[in-house]
């Protein structure tokens, strides 16, 4: 069941990355990218699932976090033009 | 000094929830080390994470600025020195760099342990010190 759960979620992570090549706008692009962050997420917990290796919820969240603060910092950079804080 | 950017309640808000987690996450991340993924690299890493988020949602002013740069170089330099503090106190007691059961405990087991911690700890903190450095050299207003 967890195979099939994680064969889903590559299968829409590769449709987001039909999205995130295409555009067309930069933001279709950062929308993108932050959703592949979120599948990967979910498919490093469904991996821990198979493997039966709980450690990988914690690469998990790991992802998470540092997946959260790019896309803030690319959004930042859109709206100013510049990363100066 | 600065104005602040243009805040948004959305991204205030979850960072605001977010940094004490990943503060204590990087630590449970230092800690754990040595029984899961992780270490003191991916420890130090979110760590420094957790204070550029504060940095990028929230802005500096002049002082805060100056604050991180200088908490930046201290901890980079901390770090570096526990590393090797520990590393040449095995030399003085007689065993090679880094050999722990050389260090001054009881039980060679715990010294070890001990030893293996402290190391964790010096390369966490060497490693968030330089991010954050790295971090304000790029995107700080200061021009030094």
């Amino acid at each position: 069941m967890f195979e099939a759960a994680a064969l889903a979620v590559i299968l829409a992570a590769a449709l987001t990355l039909v999205r995130a090549l295409k555009g067309p706008g930069v933001y279709d692009r950062i929308l993108a990218v932050n959703v592949m962050g979120t599948k990967t997420v979910a498919l490093l917990a469904l991996i821990g699932f198979v493997y039966e290796r709980p450690h990988f919820l914690d690469i998990a969240i790991t992802y998470a976090l540092i997946n959260f603060i790019a896309t803030i910092a690319f959004l930042r950079y859109r709206e100013r033009g510049d990363l100066r804080i | 000094m600065k104005v602040r950017p243009s805040s948004n309640p959305v991204t205030e808000t979850v960072s605001a929830l977010l940094i004490p987690f990943m503060q204590l996450y990087a630590l449970y991340l230092v800690a754990h080390g040595d029984l899961g993924p992780g270490g003191g690299f991916q420890g130090g890493a979110i760590f420094a994470a957790s204070l550029i988020l504060r940095a990028i949602v929230f802005g500096l002013d002049a002082e805060e600025e100056r604050r991180y740069e200088s908490l930046g170089g201290s901890l980079a330099a901390a770090g570096v020195l526990l590393y090797g503090g520990i590393g040449l106190l095995c030399m003085a007691r007689g065993g090679s760099f880094l050999e722990y059961p050389a260090l001054p405990f009881a039980d060679p087991k715990t010294a070890y342990h001990l030893g293996i911690y402290g190391i964790e700890t010096g390369v966490g903190l060497a490693v968030a010190g330089a991010m954050l450095l790295l971090f304000m050299k790029i995107a700080g207003s200061r021009d030094d």
